[in-house]
């Protein structure tokens, strides 16, 4: 009897063990990124893992440091925010409403705009970025923020398929009711879907929202002059480890990538639930 | 296509048996609807048939006029004596007569679609006005866009983002594809135009001179072995570590859960960036490597070349590629870990019970109950996840660019590298060697293969699962 609760231990323990070893190989990018950030040394230092010193020198820096050109960190931080408020405004009413048309409307073209939006999803990215650079250099939007809002959501609507399949599971009698008592299908949307779809719309903020703070390529197409003030912090970031700044500067590309983090991890935490949610139940009724 | 030719059957029957307003409409849209008083949407359609005609004749035909040739005045500057400066001609624009002409030509369709349902309309019009019915006002027709017709406000600003953004631009990029467009013919200084199938002839062609056929069918292997092994080591890993987590010995699930999820939560671009650093030929883990004796004992076995004092981590080929997946795992499996965890929850509970009581094991649980379900459930995501890691950009570009240079210089030639996957290969020729028609025919080659993986899958796999008995 004994025995056997002695070998419970064990499991239980090399279990837990097995986790934290894990755990710990997982964390371990992130260790060395907090502790580089402290690390008084600006460049790498490859022969410790942690620093020799620690300071807040590289914050400082990076924050209130205007005279060095290329990490303008608080300019980033606020170019960003903005591109980021605007695409998520603009995303998430075309991914609601493409969703809400697609999930909950019949019409002739349905199917139709379903499969084009398949079709589309099969083509790279990029490839289409030359002309769009080209679409928004007639209109004068690069190197201009507007122009890089447009491009994160001007096509946002093709990505309405985890909201499409929150609405379907809302049950159709609701509407039903809802047209018996005379109301027409846009006070159906406003009055009835929307308040019932509060998980699905914080997703799609929250997805919308932290878009432009992972992208880079975009950004970097579209915001090509070189003038790092008008940068986003993907960018900046990205150029502090350029082979001539990196010996200078990947302490306080650390600092950096540490202060981006804080916002988005608080976000993406929140996010995750929904995002759970919404794969299951958008695959299950496809 | 009988609905097509319907249409048009319609249209001749219509227009043949309509008063002469419904004749008239061919000429002047609005001219319906003044007949029956509807004068607000008769002013509006003879304003849009003015803006069209204008569009018309100032931007549309002169560009579609020079689509066959895509220009042939090149840019020229001369002296002029008048100004005493350096002029500029008036030159042809070869990728702007492409994308403008194709958009006139976006443009005039609809205008054509519209003309053509507009004839059938004033002609319902006028069965109704005979037949006595009352003719719905302006007023009423705004009303029925927030009822009946409410997706057309829905979809109509999304989908004009969508066409603009998307559809335009993809169609100019397979239009390049058919032309020679190049950094020897690069607007505006010089002119391109059509050349047929040339482009796809080198993909596939190898000669001293030119490699992509090599380069495309190196490149296409290790994209095809790099999609699926990474969509597989993530699921697999994912799904176990989600089970792991999740079993009922396991303590504190939040907190385990919480500690993998953190690692997606930072940005991909610094983790990525960072982990590059971390794995750099003369980075913190080489020195770790060298000083725990682990660069001697891989020399020593053969894995790394006797010349080198280094693990190559990212700048072997065979290393880098093998790294790579690794690191993708690292930052998959915590995704796939979340997504697994919400599906191994919504098991019913019922499935376990019977297989139990059956007499199953917990392993043959996993595989009779477990995966079949997660299977089913999963079965769209894991098709279109294969699809974005053949376009998976971020992970190769961010570990390897700047990296690693290959040593194949019937690669080098075709501008290719041991781990560029399709798209970063195409990144790569339009950014740093403009070589667009060779991008562009790669980017048709990256939908082929995508659309025919796709089509299989679905077809094959999840038809199959149609008839799964957890569809109940």
């Amino acid at each position: 009897m004994k025995k056997v609760k002695v070998l419970k231990g064990v499991f239980f323990a090399g279990r837990h063990l097995f986790l934290l070893a894990l755990a710990l190989f997982w964390l371990i990018p992130i260790i060395w990124l907090v502790c580089t950030s402290f690390s008084i040394q600006p460049g790498i230092n490859i022969s410790r893992f942690f620093p020799e010193a620690w300071t807040f020198e590289n914050y400082r820096l990076l924050l209130f440091n205007s005279e060095d050109t290329v990490a303008r960190f608080p300019v980033w931080f606020k170019n960003t925010l903005i591109i980021a408020i605007f695409t998520c405004l603009i995303s998430s009413s075309f991914v609601l409403m493409v969703s809400y048309a697609i999930s909950r409307m019949r019409f002739k073209g349905r199917k139709a705009l379903m499969n084009i939006g398949v079709i589309l999803g099969l083509f790279p990215g990029f490839l289409a970025m030359i002309a769009v650079y080209f679409i928004l250099r007639s209109f004068g939007l690069t190197n201009n923020h507007w122009g890089l809002v447009l491009v994160y959501s001007a096509s946002s609507g093709l990505g309405y398929l985890i909201a499409k399949g929150f609405f379907d599971t809302i049950s159709e009698t609701l509407s039903e009711s809802a047209r018996l008592e005379g109301a027409t299908e846009a006070q159906i949307f406003r009055k009835i879907i929307i308040p019932l779809s509060k998980p699905i719309i914080v997703y799609t903020v929250i997805a919308s929202f932290l878009a432009p703070w992972m992208d880079f390529i975009f950004a970097r197409i579209v915001l090509n002059s070189g003038i790092a003030t008008d940068w986003t912090v993907a960018i900046g970031l990205y150029n502090m480890i350029d082979r001539v700044l990196i010996n200078s500067h990947f302490a306080r590309f650390c600092a950096g990538g540490v202060l981006v983090s804080i916002p988005i991890s608080v976000l993406f935490v929140i996010m995750q639930k929904f995002y759970v949610e919404g794969i299951t139940s958008g695959s299950v009724k496809g | 296509m009988s609905r097509f030719l319907g249409f048009f059957q319609g249209l001749a029957a219509d227009f043949m048996q309509g008063d002469i307003f419904v004749k008239l409409s061919a000429l002047f849209p609005g001219a319906g609807y003044f007949r029956r008083r509807q004068y607000i949407k008769g002013v509006i359609l003879t304003l849009f048939q003015a803006v069209i005609i204008f569009f018309a004749i100032t931007v549309a035909i002169p560009y579609i006029a020079k689509y066959s040739t895509l220009g042939t005045v090149a840019h020229e500057s001369f002296f002029n004596p008048d100004t005493m400066k350096n002029e500029i001609n008036d030159y042809d624009h070869s990728f702007r007569i492409l994308l403008y002409g194709l958009i006139s030509m976006i443009v005039l369709a609809a205008a054509l679609v519209i003309w053509l349902r507009n004839i059938r309309s004033v002609r319902a019009l006028e069965v109704r006005a005979r037949e006595g019915q009352r003719i719905t006002s302006f007023v009423e027709d705004v009303k029925s866009m927030r009822d009946k017709r409410f997706h057309i406000v829905l979809l109509s600003l999304p989908c004009l983002g969508i066409v603009l953004f998307t559809i335009v631009p993809l169609v100019v990029m397979i239009l390049v594809a058919f032309t020679n467009y190049d950094q020897q013919n690069m607007p505006p200084t010089q002119l391109f135009t059509w050349v047929g199938l040339q482009n796809f002839r080198t993909l596939f062609s190898n000669s001293i001179t030119i490699s992509f056929g090599y380069a495309f069918f190196k490149v296409l292997s290790w994209t095809l072995i790099w999609a699926f092994t990474a969509t597989a080591t993530c699921y697999i890993g994912g799904i176990m570590l989600s089970m792991f987590i999740n079993s009922a010995k396991t303590k504190f699930k939040q907190v385990w859960r919480t500690m993998f999820i953190v690692s997606i939560a930072v940005p991909q671009f610094v983790t990525l960036l960072l982990v590059r650093n971390f794995f750099a030929t003369t980075g913190i883990a080489n020195t770790f490597a060298a000083q725990w004796g682990l660069t001697d004992f891989l020399r020593n076995i053969g894995l790394i070349p006797e010349t080198l004092t280094n693990i190559p981590f990212l700048t072997d080929p065979n290393w880098a590629k093998v790294m790579i997946i690794l690191i993708n795992v690292w930052i998959g499996v915590p995704y796939l870990m979340l997504i697994a965890t919400g599906i191994l929850m919504n098991i019913p509970k019922e499935l376990y019970e019977s297989a139990r009581i059956d007499g199953a094991s917990p392993f043959k649980a996993f595989v009779h109950v477990t995966m079949p379900y997660m299977l089913f459930v999963t079965g769209p995501y894991l098709v279109t996840s294969v699809v974005s890691n053949i376009n998976n950009f971020n992970v190769i570009y961010l570990l390897t660019n700047d990296v690693f240079t290959t040593t194949d210089q019937a690669l080098a030639n075709a501008n290719a590298q041991e781990v560029d996957l399709l798209v970063t290969w195409l990144f790569r020729l339009t950014q740093n060697f403009y070589n667009y028609k060779m991008a562009s025919v790669i980017g048709i080659m990256v939908f082929i293969v995508c659309a025919v993986f796709t089509l299989v899958a679905f077809n094959v796999v999840l038809r199959r699962n149609k008839e799964d008995k957890f569809q109940l």
